[in-house]
C-alpha cells in the first residue's frame, strides 16, 4: 500500500518520495514461540491496516548473550520469512560481535548470499567497545546500515548491563563517520530528550522513531535538533503508537515524507547502487 | 469523542506543550475530540495538590469542553475541605488519585474515606496507573506503577464508587482484565497505552469486561492524542462498540 493511498484526503501529493512507507525497525518471531507463524501474520496484518509497505525486521534469539548457534539459526528463520513475505519483509542480520570472524562471516553470508539489508546489534557489547569496530567496518564495505539497540535511563534495567546509549553511538560515529548507524527506538529507550541531544553533533547517526511511549513532542524535537533527514519511521512492534506519533507530529509534509520512507530508502539504495 | 484522560499545567520533569486551555483545545480540535476530563499536571508533584486544583478551576472556568477533575491527596492536611471546595465551588466531576506519587496506598483508611466521600458526591474516581514510563523517569524519582492487585482491592472495598483506570498496561494478564474475576463491575479501563493490533489488548478487554467498560482517553498533552484515536480507527470491532468507547461510556459516567 502506498502512503498516498493510506492518508487519502489528508495527504498532499508526494513529489519527493512516492515509495512505500518503510518501517525501519521491527521484529518477526523466533520459533521458540509456539505461535510464531500466527504472530508473524498478525504483524503483516497490522502493517496492512496502517499502510506500512515494507518492514525491516530481525529475529532475536531468546537467549542472552546471543550465542553463535542462536544468531545463525535466527538469521535462517529471518531468511525464510523473507521468502514467505517477498518484497514486504526486509532482513537485518543479527550477530554478537564477540564471535569475531564468525560473526563477520555470518554478516557477509546474509548480505551477499541471502539479500539481507543490514545488521542488527543488541546489547552484547556497547557500541563504543573495540569488538564492535570490525562489524562496522564490514558494514561500511557492504554499504549497509547498522541498527543498534539503545536506551538511556536513570534506572538501568538490570538485565541489560551493556546497553548502549546515544553517546556510545556518537562515539562510534566519530570513529567511522562513513558508517550508516541507526540509534534504535527513541520512544522505547528512556530519556528521549537526552538521547536526541547526545546525537546533535553526529550527523551520520540516524534515529528511529519507534517505541511504546506516546510522548507528545518527541518527533518535533528530534526534527528540530537533528533534522528530519536523520529520522526513520519505525514501530518495533508498537504499531499504533508509532504511527500515531508521526501522524500527530506538527511537521511540514515534506519532512514527514522523508521520515515515512524516503530517508530509509536512501540508505537501502546505497547498497543497490554499489 | 470524549477524552477521559487529559491534563493542564506543568509537569515537574518534562516540558509539556499544549498545556494551556487554548493549547489543549487546539490539540483536541486537531484530533477530533469534543470534550475532555482534565486535571492539574502540576498537582502531581505539588506538595499541596489543592493549589493545582485552584489553577485548574481558573483555567477551565467558562470552558465547557474541559471537564475539571480534582487531584487530592488523602495523606495531606485539609483534604476534606479541599474535596468540598472542588466539588461544590469548582464543580469538579471527578477525582484523580496518585497513590505512589503522594505516598499512600489506595486501601489505606484515609484513601478509602476520600473515595467514599467523593463517590457520595457523585464523582468519578480515576486512577492513573503511571504518569511516565519508568524507563524515562528522572534520577530524582523512582515511582512504580500502581499495582493492579491494589486497584482490585480498592474497587472491591468501595463497590458503590465508580472507577476509571487510566494509563495502564497489562490488564489482559491481570485480575482486572479477567472475566468472572469476582470483582464488582464498578470500574472501567482507558485505552491510551493499550494495543489495538497484534496482541490487541483492547479487543481482549472488550471480550472479558464488555464494551461498556472501555473508555477512550489520550493522556494529552503528555501524549500525542492521535495515537489513541488511531487505536480505535483500526480496532476490529463493530461501529456501535467503537461509538460507545469513543463517547457513550464516558458520557454515561460523567452524566453528560
Amino acid at each position: 500500500m502506498q502512503r498516498r493511498t493510506f492518508l487519502g484526503g489528508l495527504a498532499a501529493p508526494w513529489p519527493a518520495f512516492d515509495g512505500p512507507v518503510i518501517d525501519a525497525h521491527n521484529h518477526l518471531n523466533h520459533r521458540a514461540r509456539t505461535s510464531w507463524k500466527e504472530d508473524d501474520r498478525k504483524l503483516i496484518d497490522a502493517a496492512d491496516k496502517l499502510g506500512i509497505g515494507k518492514l525491516c525486521c530481525s529475529i532475536l534469539p531468546p537467549e542472552r548473550p546471543l550465542s553463535l548457534e542462536g544468531f545463525r539459526q535466527s538469521n535462517v528463520y529471518m531468511f525464510e520469512a523473507m521468502q514467505r513475505f517477498p518484497d514486504r519483509v526486509l532482513g537485518y542480520c543479527v550477530v554478537n560481535p564477540g564471535y569475531g570472524r564468525e560473526a563477520l562471516d555470518e554478516i557477509r553470508r546474509c548480505v551477499e548470499e541471502r539479500g539481507f539489508i543490514g545488521v542488527k546489534l543488541y546489547n552484547d557489547y556497547r557500541a563504543d567497545e573495540p569488538l564492535v569496530r570490525p562489524v562496522v567496518e564490514l558494514a561500511i564495505e557492504l554499504k549497509i546500515p547498522v541498527l543498534h539497540h539503545a536506551g538511556h535511563t536513570s534506572w538501568l534495567p538490570a538485565p541489560q548491563p551493556r546497553i548502549s546509549d546515544a553517546s556510545h553511538l556518537a562515539a562510534l560515529a566519530a570513529r567511522y563517520p562513513e558508517a550508516m548507524l541507526i540509534c534504535a527506538h527513541i520512544c522505547g529507550g528512556g530519556d528521549w530528550e537526552w538521547s536526541i541531544k547526545a546525537l546533535r553533533n553526529s550527523p551520520s547517526v540516524y534515529l528511529d522513531t519507534s517505541g511504546s511511549v506516546p510522548d507528545e513532542g518527541v518527533v518535533e524535537a528530534a526534527a528540530r535538533i537533528l533534522g528530519a533527514s536523520r529520522l526513520l519511521f519505525a514501530c518495533d512492534l508498537s504499531m499504533t503508537v508509532s504511527m500515531g506519533r508521526l501522524r500527530g507530529a506538527a511537521l511540514p509534509e515534506s519532512d514527514k515524507r522523508l521520515i515515512y520512507g524516503a530517508n530509509m530508502q536512501r540508505l537501502l539504495d546505497r547498497r543497490k547502487r554499489a | 469523542m470524549i477524552d477521559i484522560n487529559a491534563y493542564l499545567g506543568h509537569f515537574a520533569f518534562r516540558q509539556l506543550r499544549h498545556n494551556t486551555p487554548g493549547g489543549l483545545l487546539r490539540l483536541m480540535d486537531r484530533a477530533g475530540i469534543e470534550r475532555a476530563a482534565v486535571s492539574s499536571a502540576s498537582a502531581i508533584t505539588y506538595r499541596n495538590a489543592q493549589a493545582g486544583n485552584e489553577e485548574l478551576a481558573a483555567d477551565t472556568k467558562g470552558r465547557g469542553r474541559l471537564i475539571p477533575f480534582a487531584v487530592l491527596n488523602p495523606a495531606y492536611a485539609g483534604w476534606r475541605d479541599d474535596l468540598q471546595i472542588c466539588q461544590e465551588e469548582f464543580g469538579m466531576k471527578g477525582l484523580r488519585l496518585y497513590p505512589r506519587w503522594h505516598g499512600y496506598k489506595l486501601t489505606d483508611p484515609a484513601s478509602l474515606e476520600l473515595i467514599h466521600a467523593a463517590a457520595g458526591r457523585g464523582m468519578l474516581i480515576t486512577i492513573p496507573v503511571r504518569v511516565e514510563d519508568r524507563r524515562q523517569q528522572s534520577w530524582l524519582v523512582d515511582v512504580a506503577d500502581v499495582p493492579h492487585d491494589e486497584i482490585a482491592a480498592v474497587v472491591k472495598a468501595a463497590p458503590a464508587a465508580r472507577f476509571a483506570i487510566l494509563q495502564g498496561v497489562g490488564f489482559a494478564g491481570s485480575v482486572l482484565g479477567r472475566p468472572n474475576n469476582g470483582l464488582p463491575g464498578n470500574y472501567s479501563i482507558e485505552i491510551s497505552l493499550l494495543t489495538a493490533l497484534i496482541a490487541n489488548e483492547i479487543g481482549q478487554l472488550i471480550a472479558a469486561l464488555g464494551p461498556d467498560r472501555i473508555l477512550f482517553g489520550t493522556g494529552a498533552p503528555f501524549h500525542y492524542p492521535e495515537s489513541a484515536v488511531l487505536k480505535l480507527d483500526v480496532l476490529d470491532a463493530p461501529a456501535p462498540v467503537k461509538d460507545r468507547i469513543r463517547r457513550g461510556n464516558a458520557a454515561r459516567l460523567l452524566g453528560l
